[in-house]
């Protein structure tokens, strides 16, 4: 792919429509999964959970709850601790967004729609590495979490950030292990070939790679740092970890980064081992002439998509509150001495069962 | 059009909109700044030396970390190539990988990952 | 023309970065202009068109080795206020600063006044508008560069090795762990 192709001006406004409409989309997902974060626990504890902010009489099951918190969020006064570096405090929340745009930009969510005669694809960013390059921009995450504990010159945040970061690089290497199968069988970076190497039912990541979803979805959960391996904000001895200073709208600036990667990781996941957009037993094309109808079909396929994240995104809260956090020894043993020699030994078999079948 | 534009794009995009949401909260929210509210938040009994030693673990982690993210990367490249070079790269990578195995049980067998 | 515009920003905006690394006092701000730096150095490798070279350098370099470098920075525990204790180096180091900075300024002069000197930039990555150049660089990798490949594996063998020999050594303040 030569990197000066033809005309500009428009694919860009198009690239700037779509990532614009994608971003309104996500704003939407921290308040919708608060408020499921706090009525699913709620249900499974017998409880009622927030039921009573509603419009007028109307309580839309405490619906209204998150928006009420993201006002107060907003309007909150701004408690910045005289100690704190100023500069990497205001920096660290924006170096947790800008990667998780990103990684949530190249991710491909649904084949070409048709508008005007014009083929426009669901994603916005696709580059030749694939998805190297989400693997490259959210080791960039790190960053975030390192720079705001330190920033705030408070022990337990530096604790926790520490052990957030030292989590998450241990976690990186299992993730990106688990992804060299899928390289291996789909032959391709690309996830748009991986979705395309998926149209059969057998042919789905999990049944022909189930070790590498088993270390991929426990590495989705440190990777978040998402319980049981929540332990850098382990509430009961660092307060809150890394983001405890900080308030207002940088606290919510660091909510939405982790649900947009919480989001992004549970797209990739459906993506990798479910077909991503893939129907069983019906093809795009068949589903085209069924319904008789490119963007209707696509439409349909970005439908399937989302209900398969979704799942994903409910098994983050139902875990959450299933499974008690570990211990920083154990996590640390579990990531290192039993994922990283599981996964090499994963994509070595995977290797020699394929080399065999050539 | 050139691919990186639009990354281009998303990374001002996220700079600017991650600047003003924590600039707004300068602006809407009250300010009555004081001094012990401006302390940090360790309930209490914050000392002198806020800015702790770390455990030299953390340093190990980082080194294996970038060590075996070089090895990641050699198997993605692998990966990438693999149906054309058959067996061949299959024994490759495999000589490549006893003998960072070697380094790997020497890193299990000293300690090194032992947080205790 | 574009590409060359492109080329002088990123270039400029990298040896920006890498002078604050070096002229800043903080050791984490300079490790922040570090990774700014990195970045930039992988997006002049994506302009050439090397983009798996682009992703390894975001992923070992700027996602890596600058997280190595943070942790040792607070390992040490180095707040800049301990920089008056440490001195500001004597005259000697000075004027050998001052030294190989006239060196390779009277040395990039010289070569951009020399005639094999030009504006236009050369194809510096062979691979640059065939299509897939990860996989080639792969095929380039496995197939020709065989031995360089293996050897590389004794290399990280011995990084490892060597790491792990240095940090084992107990430190002076290990009761003070956390």
């Amino acid at each position: 792919m030569g990197l000066d192709q033809g005309p500009w001006l428009m694919p860009l406004a198009i690239s700037i429509v779509k990532f614009m409409v994608l971003f309104v989309v996500l704003l939407q997902l921290p308040p919708i999964l608060i408020w499921l974060e706090r009525r699913a626990p709620a249900l499974m504890q017998r409880r009622r959970g927030p039921n009573r902010v509603g419009l007028f009489k109307w309580r839309l099951w405490g619906l209204l709850q998150t928006l009420a918190d993201a006002i107060k969020l907003i309007f909150k006064e701004e408690s910045v601790p005289a100690s704190a570096h100023k500069l990497l405090f205001q920096l660290a929340p924006v170096l947790g967004l800008i990667p998780a745009l990103l990684v949530m930009a190249s991710i491909p969510l649904g084949p070409d729609l048709l508008i005007a005669g014009q083929r426009i694809s669901l994603n916005i960013v696709r580059l030749n590495i694939g998805f190297l390059f989400i693997l490259a921009i959210s080791s960039i995450a790190v960053y975030s979490v390192t720079l705001s504990g330190w920033a705030s010159n408070n022990k337990f945040a530096l604790l926790g950030s520490m052990r957030a970061s030292a989590q998450m690089i241990s976690y990186e290497i299992s993730l990106g292990l688990s992804l060299v199968p899928m390289v291996l069988i789909y032959g391709s970076f690309d996830l748009y070939d991986i979705v395309n190497g998926q149209v059969q039912l057998w042919a789905w990541g999990i049944f022909l790679a189930p070790l590498s979803f088993v270390l991929f979805l426990i590495c989705m959960f440190a990777e978040t740092n998402r319980a049981p391996f929540d332990l850098a904000e382990g509430e009961s001895e660092l307060v809150a970890g890394f983001h405890v200073e900080f308030g207002s709208t940088k606290f919510a600036l660091f909510y939405l980064s982790e649900y947009i990667n919480m989001f992004a990781l549970s797209l990739l996941c459906a993506i990798f081992f479910f077909g991503g957009w893939q129907i069983p037993f019906v093809s795009h094309e068949q589903l085209q002439q069924l319904l008789a109808s490119q963007n209707l079909a696509s439409l349909c396929g970005l439908a399937v998509l989302l209900i398969k994240a979704a799942f994903f995104m409910w098994l983050y809260i139902w875990v959450r509150w299933t499974i008690p956090r570990f211990r920083y020894d154990q996590l640390m043993t579990l990531g290192w001495k039993f994922m990283l020699p599981l996964g090499l030994v994963n994509v070595m078999v995977t290797a020699l069962v394929l080399t065999t079948r050539f | 059009m050139n691919p990186y534009l639009p990354v281009l794009f998303i990374f001002v995009f996220g700079a600017v909109f991650g600047t003003i949401m924590s600039l707004l909260a300068k602006f809407l929210g009250p300010r009555k700044a004081s001094a012990v509210k401006q302390q940090v938040f360790e309930c209490g009994v914050s000392g002198d030396d806020t800015r702790v030693r770390m455990s030299v673990k953390f340093y190990m982690t980082a080194i294996l970390f970038i060590l075996f993210d070089i090895e990641t990367i050699f198997l993605f490249l692998w990966a990438r190539t693999f149906q054309t070079l058959g067996w061949f790269g299959f024994g490759e990578i495999m000589v490549f990988m006893a003998i960072l195995l070697v380094g790997y049980i020497y890193v299990v067998k000293s300690g090194a990952l032992e947080w205790d | 023309m574009e590409t060359l515009a492109i080329f002088y920003t990123l270039a400029a905006l990298v040896i920006l970065c890498s002078l604050m690394v070096i002229t800043l006092r903080n050791a984490v701000t300079s490790a922040v202009f570090l990774i700014a730096d990195l970045f930039l150095l992988a997006a002049l490798y994506a302009q050439m068109g090397a983009d798996f070279i682009a992703g390894i350098q975001v992923l070992v370099y700027a996602g890596a080795i600058v997280v190595l470098f943070l942790f040792v920075i607070m390992l040490l525990n180095y707040t800049p206020g301990h920089r008056e204790e440490q001195g500001e180096g004597g005259h000697l180091e000075r004027a050998f600063g001052a030294g190989l900075l006239a060196l390779v300024a009277g040395l990039s002069v010289v070569l951009a006044c020399s005639s094999k000197f030009s504006l236009v930039l050369p194809h510096a990555f062979p691979f640059a508008d065939s299509g897939d150049n990860t996989y080639q660089l792969g095929v380039a990798l496995f197939e020709k560069y065989l031995w360089p490949f293996e050897l590389s594996s004794l290399l990280i063998l011995l990084a490892i090795v060597a790491s792990i020999f240095i940090a084992k050594k107990k430190p002076p303040y290990e009761g003070k762990r956390q």
